[in-house]
């Protein structure tokens, strides 16, 4: 019997090929894509997940409540941890964490290395397992130093690196360390990332800052004795934070600030690590956090274009089974049994199905390059033979096959058989209501789709047009790498260019503009009293011409000058830093922002976008303290030939640094930079629109073949009685592009209010117009009807003698 | 072997009820060859149909073999009709996807006989309407004539004791129709009982009785000498 249904199946598969590839094929695709999309949500949700003890694992942070606002901070000062450890008994691991860039030589070797510096219990919070070296001994000396594997191996080779001298550099200071241990390498789903962990006493200006509670710097991650109940944490400190914090609580007393419904100005909080990974709302965390919202989108994605591929399945499960109402009335009148038709059909479904999922998985392992790189996952094909990955698409297959191929049986066990025989399907194989339904699902999902992408697309549009108030299409930004003063960089990039005609101006500051290619983003904000309250500030160390390498808009006052000595104590301010201050003429006074001198206003400038535009302009002031580093080096030149300025200014630095990569970018390509996560959730919406609506539009073709077939009769009855062809195209073609509107009706509230959701992420956006809406109902009308014209012509051209005989 | 007694069959829309068959009243014994003959739309495909268990009565008793049939439900309308009626259609209605053999071979999956017993009684029959030989064909590649004597054998394949068949030349030339007609003689001959839906004066002289109908009932019977 199985063999016999075997080999019907395949015969009709056969017959019905061109139906049966695009039922392939669509299924194919969203296995493919389901695939690819579920491992990376479950690699997401993997982060952190291997440390052993990851629930009992928290991160500290503040919560301050300022005149201006509640602020929380993971920045912690150098004394917390041990006091917490000694006076909290309840604590049983704490450590310190900070990272840092180090330059180490290893021999002969030099290497560009991730430092993290932490305490001894570092290593028995998190899970990183030593392979060589003992978790109680490695921290014992000061100079000790554990690597990853992989650290070890780049250093030494195939040598145990125990007991080895390395000298690591570490801001202008080279030391000699001891390594003491190794750990296995850090997994891929990893928040935490390093390659070689330093006690934190190395931490830079541990030893200024090692009895000031006002100056927080670090992170700190805590583990508590067992039994312990985290969630009277912030009750309990309450006496420690005021001990301890007294200086800074004091100062926001002055300011007036208002303490929190548990009375606290000032409170300290637990983070649980194990939603590290998820955690953008606090910043300073461990790693790259992702947004949960952008995970979901995919997942929902994915399940959309599966939910449209299933609904196209049955679609064109149950149109093919229109073609073969004949053949279950014939075997019914043989004596088949509902079962028996039932296991016959299902039979064909199966085959389709795996054919899908074979094909499906070859095609996720050929896109899977190009999906890493447009998504930035970090997935391998080996993953996919994981036993909970192998589940999950057993999963699918049965659900696909159980849910698309259950109904369309279903419908042809319905036919009668009598009327069957005779050719006539009556209204037993109309499975009206639910197909409509199907098909207003599906196209209520795709317009969705095509919404979310016209106004992803303009939103990023806008973010990439908006003038920032800096010129960021002339301006060449050079990260100065780790080991290098970046003042002499500067310098030395200053006087060689001075001679070169093409440049304009030259500078340097501590924090970039947008993200080079470093990676990197840096702020610092400070507070100072002034007329007997607090004002807080970026802070940016800045070089002389600043103002004038970035094209900012001077309001007010001058740049700091090379021809006027005092500047390096002098302050320029934004607009906004101006406003805070209050009262006229602001230029010429004083501001108390280090204790060790007061700096002079010497001007203002319009404000400008020094964050990206999902933040508003905040006060910034630049100084030119020598205890910032000069972090990057700025070059703007004439416009015109960038190409040409780019390869003499690369040149230039080739000239300095002949042994240091020149990883310079042009200022539009780094705040591009900024809005990544944005592309990525745009291209999904593209991806996703257009995969959506190639696979509805295959369902919406099978239908209309099922539909021309329903209706040969009428048709030719109304070309005999003189209808035209554009005339019978309309008739054809109207019942579907009412479904459309109708998914249109449904799509565009629910659009709606998601991409206003996301737009609220941003402090600059587009306001969502009407006519995306329309565009996009117009859109999904437009490729439906070209999609039903594909049969309805064919149709309506159809000799009405032809289509009357088959009757 | 068949009783009818007051049978109605009405199709209905939402505004018009149209009287398929009204009160008709037939008795078939085993081994007749009986011949329906009416104008269209008289009843008798109806008729056809409700003696195959392919649709049911509104109305009036159908005793199979003594046993009241009119209403049973589908499990035990398939069972009946798989183990004791043979069908053969005008169009032929064989599947175009399976081969002569795979056709004729039907039936028999749906009664569960085995594989062996399957090949000998399938080619035992094709042999007996000469088209062995085409055996491994597909209908569309059989002419008209053949394609109904596939019909036949798949009908008679699971020795049925009663065989419908509705117009069953309708679709052949005179020289093929008669083949048929002869094949279907001898299978009566043979002791399967037959009820033939005709429009053919020439095909009814076959039978031993032809019953008219007009209407929904039956208006004349004649006998065959």
């Amino acid at each position: 019997m199985i063999k016999n249904y075997i080999k019907t199946a395949w015969r009709n598969l056969w017959k019905g090929r061109v139906f049966n590839l695009m039922n392939v094929i669509g299924l194919s695709v969203a296995i493919a894509c389901c695939a690819l999309i579920f491992m990376t949500v479950y690699y997401e949700f993997s982060y952190d997940s291997f440390h052993q003890n990851i629930k009992g694992i928290h991160q500290l942070y503040t919560v301050t409540n300022r005149t201006s606002g509640t602020e929380r901070s993971t920045a912690m000062p150098v004394p917390l941890g041990p006091a917490l450890k000694a006076e909290y008994s309840h604590v049983k691991y704490i450590t310190r964490s900070a990272n840092s860039g180090a330059l180490v030589k290893a021999g002969a070797k030099q290497l560009d290395q991730n430092v993290h510096f932490v305490d001894a219990d570092f290593l028995k919070i998190f899970t990183f397992p030593l392979v060589e070296g003992n978790v109680n001994t490695v921290f014992n000396q000061l100079n000790n130093v554990v690597l990853t594997e992989q650290a070890a191996k780049a250093m030494f080779g195939n040598q145990s690196p125990l007991n080895k001298t390395i000298l690591i550099t570490i801001g202008q200071r080279e030391e000699p360390f001891q390594v003491s241990g190794v750990v296995k390498d850090v997994p891929g789903n990893s928040s935490i990332t390093f390659d070689l962990l330093l006690r934190f006493e190395h931490f830079p200006n541990y030893k200024t800052d090692l009895n000031k509670w006002d100056n927080w710097s670090h992170m700190a991650f805590v583990e508590f004795k067992e039994g312990y109940n985290t969630q009277n944490f912030a009750k309990q400190l309450k006496p420690f934070v005021e001990a301890h914090y007294k200086a800074d609580i004091d100062l926001l007393k002055r300011d007036g600030a208002r303490p929190d419904e548990t009375g606290s100005l000032l409170s300290l909080h637990l983070a649980p690590f194990s939603s590290n990974h998820f955690n953008t709302d606090l910043s300073g965390v461990e790693g790259y956090p992702v947004s949960k919202t952008y995970v979901l989108s995919l997942l929902a994605i994915a399940c959309f274009i599966l939910i449209i591929a299933c609904i196209n399945f049955i679609n064109l499960s149950v149109a093919r089974g229109f073609t073969r109402a004949r053949e279950v009335g014939v075997r019914k009148t043989l004596g088949a049994g509902k079962w028996q038709l039932l296991t016959q059909f299902w039979t064909e479904t199966i085959m389709v199905c795996l054919a899908s999922t074979i094909l499906g998985l070859v095609l996720c392992s050929v896109i899977i390059s190009p999906f890493k790189a447009m998504f930035k996952s970090r997935i391998n094909l080996a993953m996919l033979f994981q036993p909970q990955h192998l589940l999950a698409i057993l999963g699918i297959f049965i659900f696909i096959t159980a849910l698309a191929g259950f109904y369309p049986a279903l419908i042809m066990m319905r036919y009668k058989t009598v009327a069957v025989l005779k050719g006539n399907m009556g209204d037993t194989a109309k499975p009206g209501k639910i197909r409509n339904t199907l098909l207003v699902v599906q196209f209520a999902l795709s317009t969705l789709l095509i919404i979310c992408t016209i106004i992803t697309w303009q939103q990023i549009n806008y973010l990439s047009n908006k003038p920032l108030g800096f010129n960021k299409t002339e301006v060449l930004s050079i990260p100065v790498n780790r080991g290098i003063d970046g003042s002499k960089a500067l310098q030395l990039m200053r006087n060689d260019l001075r001679s070169n005609n093409q440049v304009e101006a030259v500078s340097g500051s501590y924090m970039n503009l947008g993200r080079g290619n470093d990676g990197s983003t840096r702020s610092s904000i400070i507070g100072f009293g002034m007329n007997g309250r607090e004002i807080r500030t970026n802070l940016q160390r800045v070089d002389f011409d600043y103002v004038k390498t970035l094209d900012i808009k001077l309001v007010d006052g001058r740049d700091f000058d090379l021809n006027f000595p005092g500047d390096s104590n002098a302050v320029v301010i934004n607009e906004s830093m101006a406003r805070s201050i209050g009262g006229k003429n602001i230029i010429g006074r004083y501001l108390f922002m280090f204790p060790e001198y007061q700096s002079q206003i010497i001007g203002i400038v319009k404000d400008y976008n020094f964050k990206s535009l999902h933040d508003k302009i905040e006060p910034v002031s630049m100084v030119m303290r020598k205890d910032f580093a000069i972090n990057y080096v700025f070059v703007r030149v004439k416009p015109g030939n960038l190409l040409h300025a780019f390869d003499e200014i690369k040149q230039s630095w080739n000239r300095q640094y002949p042994n240091v990569e020149f990883t310079g970018s042009w200022l539009n390509e780094n705040t591009e930079r900024q809005y990544q996560s944005e592309r990525r959730l745009s291209n999904i919406f593209v991806s996703g629109a257009i995969l959506a609506i190639v696979i509805s539009c295959i369902g919406l073709l099978a239908i209309s073949v099922m539909i021309v077939i329903q209706r040969t009769k009428e048709i030719g009855v109304r070309k005999v009685l003189g209808a035209n062809v554009a005339g019978i195209v309309f008739l054809l073609s109207r019942d579907f592009l009412k479904l459309v509107m109708i998914a249109s009706i449904i799509a565009v509230p629910a659009a709606w209010w998601v991409m206003d959701n996301w737009l609220q992420s941003f402090a600059y956006r587009i306001s969502i117009q009407w006519w995306v809406f329309v565009l996009a109902t117009l859109m999904a009308m437009l490729l439906a009807f070209i999609t039903i014209s594909f049969q309805s012509v064919k149709a309506a051209l159809t000799n009405p003698v032809k289509s009357l005989r088959s009757e | 072997m068949i009783k009818i007694t007051n049978l109605e069959k009405f199709y209905r829309t939402e505004e018009v009820e149209t009287v398929a068959l009204n009160k008709l009243n037939l008795e078939i014994n085993t081994g007749e060859f009986v011949a329906i003959m009416g104008p269209s739309g008289c009843g008798k495909s109806t008729l056809l149909n409700i003696l195959g268990l392919l649709d049911d009565p509104d109305g009036g008793s159908y005793l199979f073999n003594g046993t009241e049939v009119a209403h049973f439900n589908e499990r035990k309308r398939a069972d009946l009709r798989k183990h004791n009626i043979g069908f053969v259609f005008q169009s032929f209605n064989l599947i175009d996807e399976l081969t002569v053999f795979e056709n004729v071979e039907l039936p028999l999956i749906y009664t569960g006989v085995s594989t062996a017993e399957r090949k000998t009684r399938v080619e035992e029959v094709l042999t007996k309407m000469q088209i062995m030989h085409r055996r491994n064909h597909y209908p569309q590649q059989l002419s008209g004539g053949q394609q109904q004597r596939v019909a036949i054998a798949r009908a008679v394949v699971n020795k049925p004791k009663l065989i419908l068949a509705d117009e069953p030349t309708g679709n052949l030339d005179s020289s093929n129709g008669n083949e048929v007609m002869e094949l279907l003689t001898d299978l009566n001959e043979q002791g399967t009982t037959i009820i033939m839906v005709t429009h053919s004066e020439h095909d009814a002289r076959y039978s031993h009785r032809i019953v008219r109908l007009l209407d929904g009932h039956t208006v004349m019977e004649n006998i065959m000498m």
